[in-house]
């Protein structure tokens, strides 16, 4: 292969594979510079088409260039531009030429690359950044091919490998299980007692599912003015309705899923009370999420027919599980990314639409 | 026959394997095109075995075990135009290798009573042929109904054991599988009553012809599927102890076949002026 060739693509990006979360904040360019980002990556010698991609977990430059080329000078402004050492800059970035260029790029698009392993944000995003690109005018015949290509091997890393299967994320996992039960996420009524952590990411992961039937109530709803996620504020924010906290036990039967994330001491659903109950409701299922530290959810309602109950360990158990059997599918994935890549890159030399 | 149960038993195993494993597009629809290949070779078969038979072929146990598996595989396929239930092929597949193994490994199930001498054939009266399909349908439809409810208690268990587990994230919702049972049981109590009607029409004229064991039987099924359909709609009985009860009154339906028929078989071997097929008109 040809030095000429080799160099003809590259890449020049951090991600947290090489950088820690300050690290990446310092490197990572603000939304409001990218235009002028552009505009001086344009002006760098032996550049014919760039491409940014700038994530809160990764920053990446894809470009097509001729041999005036130089990494050092792609180096030099991007530390210019973000008043950084540009040695501490090399050291926390890594640079990638021809093939090697192609296959980061199928490995990030299919998510094997990311934090998450198996995330599928990541393909919006790049998805996201060709756009912008293409708006700007800053790609051309190499990286359009390049990313087209590399949309179709995230999309067959996905239908053929076990890279996304099963979910890893508490509300995400939460909503799968409301599937298995359900079946369709955006009917099922949601009732939130309590404002944690916990409840904020189940709430958001029903609210991405379009679940519109969405109540918040809680025990500092009305009197503790020092709370500082009082319900009404997380209901305001997801769009949902707030239910007084003395009314929660007699309108248990309106709801089938119920997340309990309070600081009680005591339990708030007795037995006694979710038999009541599910007497108005006799066939169907009542899905109770147990999110407390200790548990407001009497451990005996699991006993009751059609009534399946959670508690965080369950749910945390669930989510490591799927990420173990996601990280055992990535060497399988990465092994025919590589194979798809080379197959690209070969295809890419023998074809001029390379800048020479 | 054997070919068919072979197409089903190897449906069964990809389908298993495909819910783990990604595969080519091909090899995912190879577990419902295997199904078909099946269904073919099966109504081929009892095709010429009608004709051997000069009827309906409905004559001794592995001609009933057959028939029910066809009527299950046809449920499932004109199930599948209405909706898609995840895996219900699986395990119409897998129900059908092990019915079909037995009634076919076992070969006193399939006694050639056709070339027996004096042998009559069973239906002569189109109206008995009518009854006898549309009750065999309705077994189809039963017998997909305890799929479905199996496949309700593995969901359930799945849930209930707060692990992934093999099958768990494949399978139906619980509510789905729900709803899907009961209409597939409203439909199966439909086709069993219409079923009842055309035979009791059949007994009225000629009583000789249904002994007393079969037609206990027979209304004592019809009313425990009637009692169940009833329960199920005034919300008495749901969940687990509906899919229980569905299981457990197909298991029944199953076994009261041959003790109809091997208690009849006797009578009709002692009653020369009985048809020796005349008990298995269902």
């Amino acid at each position: 292969m040809s030095k000429q060739t080799e160099s003809s693509l590259f890449l020049l990006g951090t991600s947290h594979q090489v950088a820690n979360l300050n690290e990446r904040e310092s490197i990572a360019l603000p939304n409001n510079s990218i235009d002028s980002f552009y505009q001086g990556l344009n002006a760098l010698s032996g550049i014919q088409e760039c491409l940014v991609l700038n994530t809160c977990n990764r920053t990446e430059i894809y470009g097509a260039a001729d041999s005036s080329f130089q990494f050092d000078s792609l180096l030099d402004y991007f530390a210019h531009f973000r008043e950084l050492d540009p040695k501490f800059l090399a050291k926390k970035t890594y640079q990638r030429t021809g093939a090697e260029v192609v296959r980061h790029l199928f490995e990030v698009a299919s998510g094997i690359d990311s934090q998450m392993v198996g995330e599928t944000e990541i393909l919006g995003q790049l998805k996201k950044a060709y756009d912008e690109a293409c708006e700007r005018g800053a790609t051309g015949k190499a990286l359009n091919r390049l990313f087209q290509k590399s949309f179709q091997a995230a999309k067959w890393a996905r239908t053929n490998t076990g890279i996304s299967k099963g979910q890893v994320n508490l509300g995400n996992v939460l909503c799968e299980l409301a599937r298995r039960i359900f079946g369709q996420v955006d009917k099922c009524r949601l009732l939130v007692v309590g404002a944690g952590e916990v409840a904020e990411s189940a709430l958001e992961a029903f609210k991405s599912r379009g679940s519109e039937a969405i109540t918040v109530t809680g025990r500092t709803f009305d009197w503790c003015p020092l709370s500082r996620r009082k319900p009404d504020e997380l209901a305001q924010k997801f769009d949902g309705f707030t239910l007084a906290y003395s009314k929660f036990h007699e309108s248990l039967h309106l709801f089938d899923v119920v997340l309990a994330s309070t600081a009680s001491s005591q339990a708030l659903l007795t037995q006694e009370q979710i038999v009541h109950s599910m007497k108005k409701r006799p066939s169907k299922p009542l899905f109770l999420i147990d999110a407390s530290v200790p548990r407001n959810v009497d451990e005996n309602a699991a006993r009751i027919d059609n009534v399946y109950l959670y508690n965080m360990d369950d749910v945390s158990a669930i989510a490591n599980e799927n990420l173990q059997s996601r990280l055992a599918e990535v060497e399988k994935c990465r092994v025919a990314l590589a194979k798809r890549a080379l197959r690209l890159w070969e295809q890419m030399r023998a074809q001029p639409s390379l800048p020479s | 026959m054997w070919l068919a149960t072979t197409c089903y038993g190897a449906s069964f195993v990809l389908g298993m394997v495909k819910t783990r494993h990604s595969f080519s597009p091909l090899f995912r629809e190879s577990p419902f095109i295997l199904i078909l290949a099946g269904i073919f070779l099966q109504t081929r078969a009892l095709y010429f075995r009608g004709l051997e038979v000069h009827g309906c072929p409905l004559g001794n146990g592995m001609e009933r075990a057959q028939f029910i598996i066809w009527s299950l595989i046809v449920a499932f396929l004109l199930l599948r135009l209405l909706c898609r239930i995840n895996l219900l092929g699986t395990f119409c597949a897998g129900v059908s290798l092990l019915l079909g193994t037995l009634s076919l490994g076992l070969k006193h199930w399939d006694t050639p009573y056709w070339t027996a001498s004096g042998y009559v054939r069973l239906f002569k009266d189109p109206w008995i042929e009518l009854h006898a399909s549309i009750a065999i349908f309705s077994y189809g439809l039963f017998c997909l109904l305890a799929v479905v409810s199996l496949m309700y208690l593995s969901q359930r268990q799945a849930l209930l054991s707060r692990k992934p587990g093999f099958l768990g994230p494949y399978l139906p919702p619980i509510q789905d599988l729900e709803v899907a049972a009961m209409r597939l049981l409203a439909v199966g109590v439909a086709f069993l009553s219409l079923s009842m009607v055309v035979g009791a029409m059949h007994w009225t004229r000629h009583p000789e012809f249904v002994s007393g064991a079969k037609l206990t039987v027979s209304t004592a099924l019809w009313i425990g599927y009637l009692f169940l359909l009833c329960m199920r709609l005034s919300n008495r009985l749901y969940g687990s102890r509906f899919a229980k009860w569905a299981i457990g009154l197909f298991a029944l339906a199953l076994l009261s076949l041959s003790i109809v028929s091997s208690k009849v078989k006797k009578q009709a071997f002692h009653n020369p002026s009985l048809p020796p097929l005349a008990h298995l008109i269902q």
